[in-house]
Formats: structure tokens, C-alpha cells, sequence
């Protein structure tokens, strides 16, 4: 036997359950569409070097504006500062380096920013302290995307391609 | 309104499901409404809270929606493993107290979840010896054919619950240092990684398949190996990776269900469940059978809280309906509708674990992310899929919702990993 407030509850426990998913798929919808979550968020992570750099290695580019690198943070540089890099670059703490790095953990030719194909490719010159896209030691050539961002010892760097 | 007053918000209706449910239950078995539903209501709310202000205080920029889905969740399975047992809410209420010491202990201590990767290899090792561990003789229990509990005294836990974090760590871990080499080298026009690249992945699944074969649980295995081929298509973008996965495995099901006995009878009763000879033999398919009339007498506006026959006397009329059958009671007396309310929940909660990898910028997180997430999708798909005859019933927890204090514990701590990577993600996102 069913008792009717028993139905009027069980009523109340399905209107609660539906208007709770009701709420959350509206503020993911929400979230979804408004175009200011993209700056919120930063810029989207498909573009940058995360997961699907393997994939868009071989990729045609969409033709780099001014490749720039924006310093992040890098002793005897002041953040915010920008490195045209659309000619390659070499990173280190030596003479020869076009981007000089004064940081005890740069190598003097650490790692080298050479443009392929239109694309800026990031490749580590044997440093002793490794260099680091995203915080992933890079291994061989890696092509950079918007966003992404360059680690070498303390100095870090945001590539920039628009 | 900003993340962490939403999720607050979003606590409310999971108190809300409790004081209704239990109304609701209280009304059916004692004929008259209580109180206590609204003190439980206010319990659950109070728990919720305190584990809102360790998000709030610790990661305050991860995803609002998680702990609330969560918790609605939990409130479903609580209402009906009391609907179905008193004893064994109490028990499931303590489980769940302990789960969100876990998640709390969790978020705590590793503040820094990257830590992890410096000890994957000891964190394999440890899963695989927790998978073992069931088939030790003393400790280990054997249940339906498969080794999955294991008693210390007065404790008895399902180790492959945990295993299965520890797995996806590894897994999340060693593919991100390997995803670039596994790509790298191509052959005839597909990629083809060096057996290098690819041994130590194959050597670790190679184990945990051979294990699970020890164990001859087919549902967790399922799980295991969707997650892994999971991660390795998200880590390499390769569609060869995962199509050549579930061939194998599918070779390998096939294998199995002709050769190992217990795996072959729950083919043959998924395939004919109201076979007469089947349905009354033990082990045989009386437990699916059972639960497609469950559903179907459910209706799609169900027969009601504490309508379910559950079992005549001491028979069984849904066998395990506290663990596997669950999904079918929630059918049978919220109907048609309540499960796809269920359902849609845990949409909800999958979207929300992949948004967080989607939103993460390095690998590791990413995969971490993608693999937690996989998993749980599977074993909603494991378990729901055999109680509706999809795919052959094979006993895995309905995560957050089936009784079992290794499978809340273990999914709370799935959850403080998603909400640390979640706050990682989205506080760098913002700068």
C-alpha cells in the first residue's frame, strides 16, 4: 500500500534530483558558451603543447604572425620583456646566445628556437639542466604552440604567436 | 557567485534527497513520518560542509559541480541501502564518514599531487601486490568464482578498488615521459612504437591481465583495460592504439569464456536468461533474470519506496540487491525515471572529470585526469550495462551509490584527486 504523502515525497525526491541536474547542465551550458570563459580560462589548451602535440607536429600551420617569446620571470630580465624569435634564436649564458640567460642552471648554448616549416620548433642543445616545455622535459625537437610555456632552470619563458 | 558558494549551494539538494527519501522510507515502513529524516538531512548537510570548507580553505579554485554530484550521489545510496537494510546504512554511513576522512587526508597531504610521479614504479608495485593479495590462501576470499576480498580480522576490503588508482597514477605517469616515442617511429604507413617504448606498458598489463585472470573477475578487468587504452589514446591521438586494444581483448574475452567455467556460465546466462534450466541452476542466470523483472514492474514511474520485493522469507528474490541488483531496486521504485535521473548524474559527473583534463596544461594531469574519470565511466557501464543485459553481469560497485566500504573510500579519494588537479588547472588558467 502506498501512503499518499509517501507518494508526495517520493514526488519531491524526483523534482529535487531533476532540478539539481537541470542547474548543473545550465551553468555547464553557460560556462560552454560565453566567450569570456575562453580569457577566463586563457587561451584554449588544444593550441597549446599539451596533449596533441604529437599529432600536430606534422600538421600545416596556420602561419605564425611574430613569434614572440614574453618573459615570464628570468633573473637580469625584466618580466613582460619580449624576444622577437621569428629569425631562430639561441637561449644560454654565453656570448653567442641571442637570448641571453644569467642564470646558474642555463648551460652557455642551452637550447635553440629554429623556424620550420612556418613553425617555431623548440630543441634542447645537450643542456646539462634540461630544458622544459610545460614542465616536460623536452626530448628532441618540439614544435610550439600559442601558450605554451619554456622553462630553463629558473628563467621561464611564454611563447606567443599572434 | 563565485565557485565555492555554488558548490555550497549545490550541497543543499543532495540534504534535501535525504530528508525526502528518508520521509519517504519512514512513511512505508513505520506508517507514520518522523523527524529523524530531518536530522539526517541536517547530519548529511553538516558532513558535506565540513568537507566545502577543506575544498574552500585548500583548493580554492577547483570545479564547483564535483562534491555536490558527489553528494547527491551518496544521498541516493543511502536512502535505498537503508530502504533495503537498516543495519547496513548504519554501516554504509560510517563508510561514507571514513570516505570523506580519506578525501580530506587526500587533499591534505598532497597538496602537491606531482609527487606522485617520482614514485610510480613503487606505487605499481603495490598495486599489483594488492591485486594479488585476494589470492592468498588465509587472508584471501573467494565470492561468485572471483577472488576479490581479502579479511584482516575484523576488516575485510577489496584491494582492486585501490589498485586501480594506483594503476592509472602509473599509467598517467609513464605515458606522459613515453607519449612523444610511442609515435615517433612509423612503418607501412602506421605507427608502429620500438618494443622499448611500449615494453614496460606491455609488461605491466600483461601482469595485471594475467592477475586478473587469477582473480577472474571479467567486470574489473573490463575496467582496467578501457582505462588504459583510454589514457593511451588521449596520450598519442592514435586511433590504431585503441582499436587494436579492444580486439585483443576481445580475443582474449572469448578465450576465456570458452576456457574458464565460471566466465562461460555468465555468457550462456546473459545470452538466455530465462532459459529454464539456466535460471534454476546455482550460479546460473537467476540473478539477471530477477533483475529485468525488477525493472520492468518498475514501470516508468516506479511502484514506490519500500515496494521492491527484495526476498520472500530468507530467499533471495534479488540476489545482492544492496551491490549489484542496486541499480535495479532504484528502478523498480523510482522508475523509468529515476534511473535515467541516476544516469544523467553520473553524465554529469563524468562531463565535469573530463572538463577537468581538458582544462589542465600538463600531461601528467591531463592523463591522471582522463584515467580516474575513464574508469568510473566504465564501471557505471560495467554494472548498469549487466543489470540491463548489455553486456554480461559481473559484480562491480555503482560507484558513490552500492553498499561496499573499499569502493566509497576508494571513489572519495578518485574525487580528491580530481578536485586537486581541477584547482591546479584552473588557478593557472586564470593568471
Amino acid at each position: 500500500m502506498l501512503q499518499p504523502t509517501a507518494i508526495v515525497l517520493q514526488g519531491a525526491f524526483l523534482l529535487v534530483l531533476f532540478l539539481f541536474v537541470a542547474w548543473v547542465v545550465r551553468s555547464t551550458l553557460r560556462d560552454l558558451r560565453r566567450p569570456d570563459e575562453q580569457r577566463v580560462a586563457g587561451p584554449p589548451p588544444a593550441d597549446a603543447t599539451g596533449i596533441h602535440s604529437a599529432l600536430t607536429a606534422g600538421a600545416a600551420p596556420s602561419g605564425p604572425g611574430d613569434p614572440r617569446l614574453v618573459v615570464e620571470r628570468a633573473p637580469g630580465h625584466t618580466p613582460g620583456m619580449e624576444y622577437e624569435i621569428a629569425g631562430g634564436a639561441v637561449l644560454g649564458r654565453g656570448e653567442q646566445a641571442e637570448i641571453r640567460l644569467d642564470d646558474p642552471y642555463a648551460s652557455s648554448a642551452h637550447a635553440r628556437l629554429v623556424l620550420q616549416g612556418g613553425r617555431v620548433v623548440l630543441e634542447d642543445l645537450g643542456s646539462t639542466n634540461g630544458t622544459f616545455l610545460n614542465e616536460e622535459a623536452v626530448n628532441g625537437p618540439q614544435p610550439l604552440h600559442q601558450g605554451d610555456r619554456l622553462r630553463i632552470g629558473d628563467s621561464e619563458f611564454l611563447f606567443v604567436d599572434s | 557567485m563565485n565557485a565555492r558558494n555554488r558548490e555550497l549551494l549545490g550541497l543543499v539538494p543532495a540534504s534535501l534527497l535525504i530528508v525526502a527519501g528518508f520521509g519517504a522510507v519512514f512513511l512505508q515502513e513505520r506508517t507514520q513520518l518522523d523527524n529523524l529524516s530531518l536530522t539526517y538531512g541536517a547530519i548529511f548537510l553538516g558532513l558535506c560542509f565540513a568537507a566545502h570548507l577543506i575544498i574552500r580553505v585548500r583548493l580554492p579554485d577547483a570545479d564547483p559541480y564535483l562534491l555536490p554530484i558527489v553528494a547527491v550521489l551518496t544521498s541516493i545510496g543511502l536512502v535505498v541501502i537503508y530502504r533495503l537494510n537498516e543495519t547496513l546504512a548504519r554501516d554504509q554511513a560510517q563508510w561514507f564518514v571514513i570516505g570523506l576522512i580519506a578525501f580530506a587526508a587526500t587533499i591534505i597531504l598532497l597538496r602537491d599531487y606531482r609527487v606522485l610521479e617520482r614514485y610510480r614504479y613503487l606505487i605499481a608495485a603495490a598495486s599489483i601486490v594488492l591485486l594479488l593479495l585476494p589470492r592468498i590462501p588465509g587472508i584471501g576470499q573467494q565470492a561468485n568464482g572471483a577472488y576479490l576480498g581479502i579479511s584482516l580480522g575484523p576488516v575485510s576490503f577489496q584491494p582492486a578498488e585501490f589498485a586501480k588508482i594506483g594503476i592509472i597514477i602509473f599509467l598517467a605517469s609513464y605515458l606522459r615521459d613515453t607519449r612523444a616515442l610511442l609515435v615517433s617511429r612509423k612503418r607501412f604507413g602506421i605507427t608502429l612504437p620500438r618494443l622499448k617504448h611500449i615494453g614496460p606498458l606491455l609488461l605491466v598489463w600483461g601482469l595485471a591481465m594475467l592477475m586478473l585472470v587469477f582473480i577472474r573477475d571479467l567486470g574489473s578487468s573490463l575496467m582496467f583495460f578501457g582505462g588504459f587504452l583510454a589514457m593511451l589514446y588521449v596520450a598519442t591521438d592514435r586511433l590504431i592504439f585503441p582499436v587494436v586494444g579492444f580486439g585483443l581483448f576481445g580475443i582474449g574475452a572469448w578465450f576465456f569464456a570458452s576456457t574458464v567455467g565460471h566466465v562461460g556460465d555468465r555468457v550462456s546466462a546473459w545470452q538466455h536468461p530465462f532459459d529454464p534450466k539456466l535460471y534454476e541452476q546455482i550460479g546460473g542466470s537467476y540473478q539477471i533474470a530477477q533483475s529485468l523483472f525488477a525493472q520492468a514492474d518498475g514501470g516508468v514511474w516506479g511502484q514506490g519506496f519500500g515496494q521492491a520485493l527484495v526476498s520472500v522469507g530468507d530467499s533471495p528474490i534479488l540476489p545482492a540487491a544492496q551491490t549489484d541488483l542496486i541499480y535495479a531496486v532504484i528502478v523498480n521504485e523510482l522508475g523509468l525515471i529515476g534511473g535515467i535521473a541516476l544516469l544523467l548524474v553520473y553524465v554529469l559527473l563524468i562531463e565535469r572529470g573530463f572538463r577537468v583534463a581538458v582544462l589542465a596544461r600538463d600531461s601528467f594531469s591531463k592523463l591522471l585526469a582522463t584515467g580516474l574519470t575513464t574508469v568510473v565511466a566504465l564501471q557505471v557501464f560495467v554494472i548498469v550495462g549487466g543489470v540491463t543485459k548489455v553486456i554480461p553481469l559481473t559484480g562491480v560497485t555503482l560507484p558513490f551509490v552500492s553498499y561496499g566500504g573499499s569502493s566509497i573510500v576508494a571513489n572519495f579519494v578518485i574525487l580528491a584527486l580530481l578536485l586537486l588537479i581541477s584547482d591546479r588547472a584552473r588557478r593557472e588558467a586564470r593568471r
